[in-house]
Order: C-alpha cells, then structure tokens, then sequence
C-alpha cells in the first residue's frame, strides 16, 4: 500500500463570553434560561430594527487576533449572508466575508511523544487564514410534528477562526483544538467549552501521497462536539478515504456529519455546487475602524502566551517540560507559580514538585482558584523555606499546606503557634532515645548482635514518641551512639 | 379656515397661549378627517365608489383614541404651567412605514397588516415626547416601492386633494395628502429615491429629505438601507424646520447615525440670504431615459411650466441678493435611476427575507408539512407585485455571477454621482455652490392608473430626486407655482451634507418673498367651500 498523508484544516466557532450580544442589548449566555428569554426586537429581527456592534466583542477578537499573531485590520466590513432559516430571524446573518477583522497568524503547536508514531514529540507550525466576527443563530428543534425554535442564542458573538489545512493527523487536529481551549480560557475571552458549544469546530479533510504538494478533494467534519470526538471522526475518515482511494474510488465533496452516540460519520449532502449566499456589505453598520490607539488600548495588558510561557519557564528555571506543560495549562497557575519562585528565591524545581505534587490536587479537589488561595504564593515559599532550614520537615510540611489555605494564617506563625518545629536539641531528644532503647531491650540485643538494620526501627519509634516533631538525621546519630556504646 | 389649516408653528403658539386646546385642534383635525378623507385603505375594500373617487384616504389607521389622550396629557401640562414641548398639541400623521408601539404598522403590504408593533420608532417617539399628537398612519406604496400610492395593498389608495383623478404620488403620498388636505400639520415621511419630495411637490407641500444619518433609521421598516431617510412634509419651511429641530440627531439604536449636533433651525431661517451661491444645472432640465425595445437612451426637455417655476425662484433668489451659477455640470445625473434599480434592489430583497410567515405577518392558511412551501406559499400570497419585481430583480443583481457587473458596477457609478455634488460644492472649487436649484419631478401629479403598472416608467419620475439618496445629501422640494392643469409644481434644493439650515432658510425665504403671489391664493380642490 502506498504512504497517505492527511492534509487536515480546522474551521472553529468561538463563542465570546460577553455580557450582552453583538449587536443588541440581550444577556448572551442563556445556558439553562427558558427558550426565547433573552431576546428583543434586535435579535428577533422584527421589521426596522438596526443593529448596533458591541465593541466588547471587537475588543476580545483582537485579542484572539494578536495571541494568534494574526494581523489585525485597520478597517474591516460587515455583510449581510442571506439565506432562509426559522432559526436566522433576519433571513440573513451579519458576519465578515472579505475583509474581516484579522489575517493571517499561526501557532506553533507541540506536539507530544505520545502523539508522535516515533514517539519523540514534535512542532507542527499551523497558519491562521483569517479570523471574522459573526452572530450565532438561534437552534430549532423538531417535537411532533412542530418545528420549535429558540431566539435566545440569536446574535451571540461569534469569532470564526480558519486555519489553512496545515494539519497533518487527526492527534495534531486535537492537539490544536487542545491549545486553543487553552488560550482562549488563558485570554479570558471564551468559556470555550466544546460540550457547552461555546467552542464549535468543523474539519475539512483530504488524503495524498506523502511527500506530495497538491489538495485533493476533501469532505467536511460538522458537529463534533468534544475534542476525543474530533480526534475520532478525523481517524474514521482518513482511514474511509485511503479505503476508498486504494479501491481507485473517487472521493467527492461530502458534507458528514458526526453521530456521537454511535462514532459514525454519516454524510449529510454533497456539496458540489456551493449556495449563494448573496454576499453584501451590510449597510446598517459603518466598516469597522480599529485605530492604533484603540488597539494599543486593547493590548495594553496583553499576557504573555501559554505556549512562550511555556517555553521560558524551561528556560529560565530550568525545568523540564513536563513541569512547564502542566504548570502552564492555566494562567493563574503559572502566575502562582512564578511569584511563589520569586518569593521563594531557591530551586524553582522544588517549587514546582511542591506545586504539581500537593498543591494542584488541593485545587482540583477543591475547586480553587490559584489567584484567590489562601495559600498564596508567598506562604508557599515561606512553608519552603522553613523545610530548607530544617524547622519543620517535609511531612509537616505538607500537612500544614491545607491548614495554611483553610486559616489563611502563615506557616510560621502555625509552627509557633502548633509547636511543629522540629526537636533538634541534643538534650531534648536524647532524653527520647534513651527512653526507647531502655524500654526495647529485645531490639537492643538485636541490634547489638549485628541486626543493625534496626536502627530505622529506633528512629521510627523516637518519631512516633515525637510525635513526628523529631529531627530524624539527628535522632539517628544519637540512637547509633547510644546503641554503640 | 379651521383651526387645522393653521400650520405647526402657529397651532403650537395658539395651544401655548391658550388661544384653544390641543383638545381643540384635535378636533378640527378629526372633523376635517370626516369630511375628506372618506373610508381608510383596507385589505378588502370591494369595488371604487363614486364617493371614493372623490376623497383623499390618506388614512391606513385611524388612532383617535391614543391621540385624545396625548391632546389631553398636552392640555393638562399647559394648564399646569409646564412645557409640553416643541410640538405640543401639533397634529401629525406617521407614514406606515414606521413602527409604532401597539398600533399596527403594515407598510401597506398584506404580509405585514396584522403586525402591531411591540415597539416604537425613534422619529415618532421622539415627536409624541415633544408632545406632538399622533393621529394615526397614513397610507403608501407597498413597502414603499412607488411614486403613485397606488401599489398600497391598502384600498382605496391615496388621492391628490389637488384633484382626486390624480395620484399623490408616492411613496409618501398619505403624508403628503394629509397635510396638503388640513388633516394634519405635520407628517413623518421617508425618502429612498424621492419618496418625501415627489410627493410634496405633488400635492403642493414642503417636503424635506435630511442627510442620510440626521435622523434615526431605528423603526423604520428598510427598503434600501443606505439610501432610507425619515423626514418632515409640512405646510411651510418654518414647520419642517420645528419638526426637524425634534426628529435630529444621534441614536444610540442606529448605528448610520451622524455625530453631528443639531443646530435651531428655526433661528437660522431668518438669516440673509445675500452672497449664496444658488447653482442651475442643464443636467435637471431634462429627463434621460432607456427605450425598453432598444436599450437606447433618450432624452427630453422637461415640460416649459416646471422650467419657468424653477427660473421664476431663481430670478427670486438674484433679487434676494444671491447670486445664480448657471451651467453646472452634473453629468452622472442620468445614472441616478439605472443605478439605483440596482443597488435599492440588492438592500431590498435581503430586508424582505425576514417576512417569512415563521414570526410575524402573514403566514399562507394552506396546509404544509414542508418548510420551503410555507416559505414560498406565505411569501407569494403576501407580497404584492412591487416586492416580488424587487426581490426578483434584487436576487439576479447580486448572484454571485452578476455581481460584479451590476452591483459593484452599481456602487462605483454611485461614487460618481456624489463626485458631481462635491464638485459643485467644494468651496475651494469652481462653483461653490451653497444649493443647486431644480425641479422636483419631470411632470405634475399625473392622473391615477396612467402610469401604474409601468414599473419603469414610474421610477423615472424620481429621476431628479434620487441624486440626492445616492449621495447622501439633503434636498428639499417646496411649491413654486401651479401648472395649468392647477396642479402644484415642485421646486428643489439640494445642498452639501448637514445643510439643511441653509435648505430651510431658503425655502423660507422664497415664501416670504411670494406670499402674494396669486397662485398661493389657490386651494387644493378637496377644501371647495371650508
């Protein structure tokens, strides 16, 4: 059999978290609101209404637009996509066709081992085509024999992001959607949950020979709606295509559609000749003017991008990028965990294990918020600093990170207040040994006709005595004398 | 002479000095109504009366009830020593293009005459809280698409109160008739290719088409977005520019919306009109337009009567110490139509998509399980012939294979045309014009069903008028004399963007300086014996 490539290209719908709408008033989340509550003359397009852009949604698309080093468009359109739906009240949706809000822009998506048939990761670069604003459409649903329809999702703001199909496998078109959610969430813009459908994605797929330049014909992915599903449906019709194609059939330009609950693609129409939509610029609105001022305004507090995060963080503290993968999934995390360093002043890797081991289970468990921790990073750093010195040990240590988050009080002030530091005075904890090797005369004798491997045994019971206070280096030196004289 | 033949300004005076209730004023409006304006246009009018061939129908809906209480709520306010507002106890009529809350808005079309609006228009909310009294909304072509009134699916359909065997014209031809009948003082129009002036000069009153973006869009029902503007008809200049001094302005539901502050246009009427640059354009003393058979087009003089109204108001101007530019070239004059066939089309035929029988309007009786068919069904026995030529002519322009040729052709040509008005204007250019001065319309109001059904034809009676929507500018058509069939002759001025000051002031002037003019002394046919 011949060596296939899929030539893969990604086309999402992201929701934006506004407030209100894009070109009315109305609440835009309408997640568990009863059918048709958020909606106006606007959105429901009765006669003579207008539209009126909300800039927050311009706002959050130049950010999407910059964190995809896209460029973003001094002057941008709107127009009007005309076709008929009960559920586009309008008979048209208003969206961007050639000149939207940004162009171009890529990503360098890592992908990992375990997404590499040679298993040793790699970076695939994904051009963005281009980036446009649009309104949702509203859901119909079929009950008997009624058609129900559902104005509130009518004008959500959309932003449609186009990748050219620079894809190569179905694991990298996950990985994509993966690193997307990521920013999105990073960037504050999107809640950018597939299964809520805030983040929709479409696959364009087709196959060639390897090593091969030209686009072959390729179908159409639609409603996906989890990343695994994506992964699948991919999968599913590369494998159909290469089928298809060793049988010397042709592969036409099929529409398909995803059926979650059986994990097939069934084809929906074909698609040889395109609608017409009527294209035009909308004339209710003015372009859209994005001035260097309102966008240096827009940028002024960009972030840092998770994935250059990332990188530095391997970088600058020298972790290893298993460490910087996870500890940048999340901003806050990254946050907490670059001002816990700074607070911390020592090995950064130590602050990441501390992080990744301990921490990160107390906010998944719990539900935290990094930034909002009572456990802030600079308790975090002092708990540290009081393991280096040796005041409390590591099990201490530990114990008191959930009694930090649940009193806010600091370590050192629970130490003091608790009595946990450790017994390191000689005297102190001599008294202890002395107590144990009397009482175990048993184990005396034992250690003494050469089971010296018991010594971990005495150690063990002057901790227990201690009640876990001791210093277990020191208590150890002292038993070994004892035992040896 | 009634109490509702006095004009805005001086009805507003008389409510505000107690001279007589806006109870009062209503009253005479709604006796003048009686007399007039016979049985309102409905969808199932049966066969023409000999009586409805005599009266003016301006009237789609009657709201006397809602009007009795803002006369009311305008009395108590004066009695209580508060301001009612600029257009306290001014009766008015709203075209039925507007949405107004609780009332029905039909545009004149089947599709929509069950439609009551949950909401109201910015121009009519912003007249009722300027304590105007709304009597009711008057008639139009269908969606607007005409300059007869005819096209109405609302019958009897308007009639000229000049003489009721001719048109109003259209497509504001209720407005127009009603204030030119003493139905009301003040009228809110729209202008898409002339919409606001043909009319008015039709029917012999001051018809004024602010610069697209003066006044709010929101609530008026599209025909062709970027060429739609909400307006006054009114008895004389000084009323259009009290009207207009409240319709103004920026709102936040339009986003077309001009920036620009509202200047009193009433104080700017008494300005001097000494040292204006009033500009004559050979380019409006004709009409150019296609033979159907060859493609070929043709001109022709306009006829001598309209010629000689427009130099008569030139020759008013130089004695009024302005100057006259004779000569001034618009050369893409002739373009206005063609171009306009295809760009109102465009915008036309995606605002008609919302009327689909799924929300609102009229929804087909027949039985259908499919989706398609209670679109077409719906669709087709809803719209009347006017919409389906636009949608029709509209969804061919703007194919993705015609539209380069026609559409972007169409808004290229556009540019030009606004070209000619920016020349003409340019204060550093050739002619600096304040105001180009023309007529209205190629003819006076021309008899019912005579050019009816002739689509084409009838669009180049707005030949003169449609410059303007193209370019965005005002203009304003005021009467200028009678022709000899005694039918009112429109007279025009077009000026730069947000200029209508200077529009009003002129007009104004040039009824102060023929205020004794024998044919002002003519009253429209209608009012024989009141």
């Amino acid at each position: 059999m011949a060596e296939y490539e899929a030539v893969i290209g990604l086309e999402t719908h992201i929701q934006l978290n506004t407030r209100s709408k894009v070109f009315c008033s109305c609440k835009a989340d309408s997640w568990e609101d009863p059918q048709n509550t958020n909606i106006c003359p606007v959105c429901t397009g009765l006669p003579g209404v207008l539209p009126v852009l909300n800039e927050d949604v311009v706002e959050k698309a130049v950010l999407l637009a910059e964190a995809m080093h896209a460029q973003v468009q001094p002057i941008s359109y709107f127009d009007r996509k005309n076709y008929f739906y009960p559920d586009l009240p309008k008979g048209y949706q208003i969206t961007q066709f050639d000149k939207p809000i940004a162009v171009g822009g890529h990503i360098d998506l890592p992908i990992p081992e375990t997404a590499d048939p040679e298993g040793k990761g790699y970076i695939r670069n994904v051009r963005i085509h281009k980036l446009h604003i649009e309104e949702d459409a509203g859901k119909t649903k079929n009950a008997r024999n009624q058609r129900l329809v559902d104005f509130n999702r009518c004008g959500v703001p959309l932003v449609e992001m186009v990748t050219e199909p620079d894809l190569r496998t179905a694991d990298e078109a996950a990985q994509y959607l993966i690193r997307l959610r990521q920013l999105l969430r990073w960037l504050g813009i999107s809640e950018a949950d597939m299964e809520k459908g805030n983040l929709r994605c479409d696959g364009n797929v087709s196959i060639r020979l390897k090593g091969s330049e030209v686009l072959n014909q390729k179908t159409e992915i639609k409603n996906v709606n989890s990343i695994d599903s994506l992964r699948d449906a991919i999968r599913k019709e590369i494998d159909r295509q290469i089928r298809e194609v060793e049988k010397g059939n042709e592969i036409h330009a099929w529409t398909l559609d995803w059926d979650e609950d059986a994990g097939v693609l069934r084809k929906m129409r074909s698609k040889e000749t395109e609608a017409d939509y009527r294209y035009f610029r909308e004339p209710d609105l003015l372009p859209l003017m994005i001035s260097a001022e309102w966008k240096r305004e827009i940028l002024k507090e960009f972030p840092e991008r998770p994935l250059d995060r990332r990188q530095r963080f391997c970088d600058q503290y020298d972790l290893p990028v298993y460490d910087a993968d996870i500890l940048t999934l999340e901003r806050g995390l990254s946050e907490y965990f670059e001002e816990a360093v700074k607070e911390y002043q020592g090995e950064p890797k130590k602050v990441s294990n501390w992080l990744m081991n301990d921490v990160l289970r107390m906010i998944k468990e719990q539900r935290l918020e990094p930034r909002a921790m009572q456990l802030t990073p600079a308790f975090l750093a002092e708990l540290l600093r009081l393991v280096d010195a040796g005041t409390i040990n590591i099990t201490t240590g530990k114990s008191l990170l959930q009694i930090v988050q649940d009193t806010g009080k600091s370590p050192a002030k629970l130490v003091e207040e608790q009595g946990l530091a450790q017994v390191n005075d000689d005297a102190q904890l001599g008294v202890i040994c002395s107590k144990i090797i009397s009482e175990h005369p048993k184990e005396v004798s034992a250690f003494q006709n050469g089971k010296e491997s018991l010594i971990g045994w005495f150690v063990g019971q002057v901790m227990r005595e201690s009640r876990g206070k001791a210093d277990a280096k020191m208590a150890k030196d002292i038993l070994t004398d004892l035992l040896n004289k | 002479m009634q109490l509702c033949d006095l004009s805005a300004v001086e009805i507003r005076d008389h409510i505000s000095s107690k001279q007589a209730s806006a109870l009062e004023v209503l009253e005479s409006c709604l006796q003048r109504i009686k007399q007039v304006d016979g049985r309102p246009g409905e969808l199932e009018s049966g066969p023409e009366t000999k009586e409805d061939t005599e009266r003016v129908h301006a009237f789609i809906t009657l709201t006397e009830g809602a009007a009795r209480s803002q006369a009311e709520m305008v009395d108590k306010m004066i009695a209580n020593g508060e301001d009612p507002g600029l257009l306290a106890g001014v009766p008015a009529t709203i075209k039925d293009v507007f949405c107004v809350k609780d009332t029905p808005s039909t545009i004149g079309s089947r599709i929509l005459a069950n439609f009551i609006s949950p909401y109201t228009a910015t121009p009519v909310a912003r007249m009722r809280s300027a304590g105007a009294v709304v009597l009711g909304k008057v008639n139009l072509d269908e969606f607007t698409y005409g300059s007869s009134t005819e096209s109405s699916a609302f019958q009897p359909s308007t009639r000229n109160p000049w003489n009721t065997g001719r048109v109003p014209g259209g497509s504001s031809g209720g407005s127009a008739a009603s204030i030119a009948a003493g139905e009301a003082a003040l009228s809110l129009g729209t202008d898409t290719a002339g919409s606001i002036r043909q009319p008015a000069a039709f029917c012999g009153v001051v018809g004024l088409k602010p610069t697209y973006g003066r006044v709010s869009r929101y609530g008026l029902i599209a025909f062709g977005s970027s060429l739609d503007c909400p307006g006054p008809l009114a008895k004389n200049a000084k009323d259009a520019a009290l009207m207009l001094c409240v319709i103004a302005g920026p709102d936040l539901r339009d986003a077309t919306g001009a920036n620009v502050p509202v200047p009193d246009y009433l104080e700017l009427l008494e300005k001097e009109i000494k040292g204006k640059r009033i500009g004559l354009s050979p380019d409006y003393f004709q009409i150019t337009f296609p033979n159907l058979e060859t493609g070929e087009y043709t001109q022709q003089p306009l006829p001598i009567e309209i010629q000689e109204a427009v130099l008569r108001a030139a020759d008013v101007y130089r004695s009024l110490g302005a100057e006259i530019i004779e000569d001034v070239p618009m050369p893409n004059t002739r373009y206005g139509i063609p171009v306009y066939f295809v760009i109102s089309r465009v915008e036309a035929a995606s605002n008609l998509h919302r009327f689909d029988g799924v929300k609102y309007g009229y929804r087909t009786s027949s039985e259908t399980d499919d989706l398609k068919m209670l679109y077409k069904k719906s669709r087709g026995e809803g719209f009347g012939l006017q919409p389906k030529l636009r949608i029709l002519m509209g969804m061919y322009v703007s194919a993705a294979q015609y539209s380069e040729q026609y559409y972007q052709k169409a808004l290229q040509v556009r540019t030009l045309i606004r070209r000619d008005f920016e020349r003409a204007f340019d204060p550093s250019g050739k002619y600096k014009l304040d105001a180009l001065l023309t007529p209205t319309t190629p003819s006076t109001a021309f008899p019912m069903k005579d050019v009816y059904g002739d689509s084409v034809l009838m669009q180049y009676a707005d030949q003169l008028a449609v410059p303007a929507n193209h370019a965005g500018i005002p203009g304003i058509s005021f009467p200028g004399g009678l022709d000899a069939d005694g039918l009112p002759i429109g007279v025009q001025l077009l000026g730069p963007d947000f200029t209508e000051g200077v529009l009003l002031q002129l007009t104004h002037a040039y009824e102060q300086a023929t205020l004794d003019a024998e044919w002002r002394t003519i009253r429209p046919a209608v009012l024989k014996g009141m």
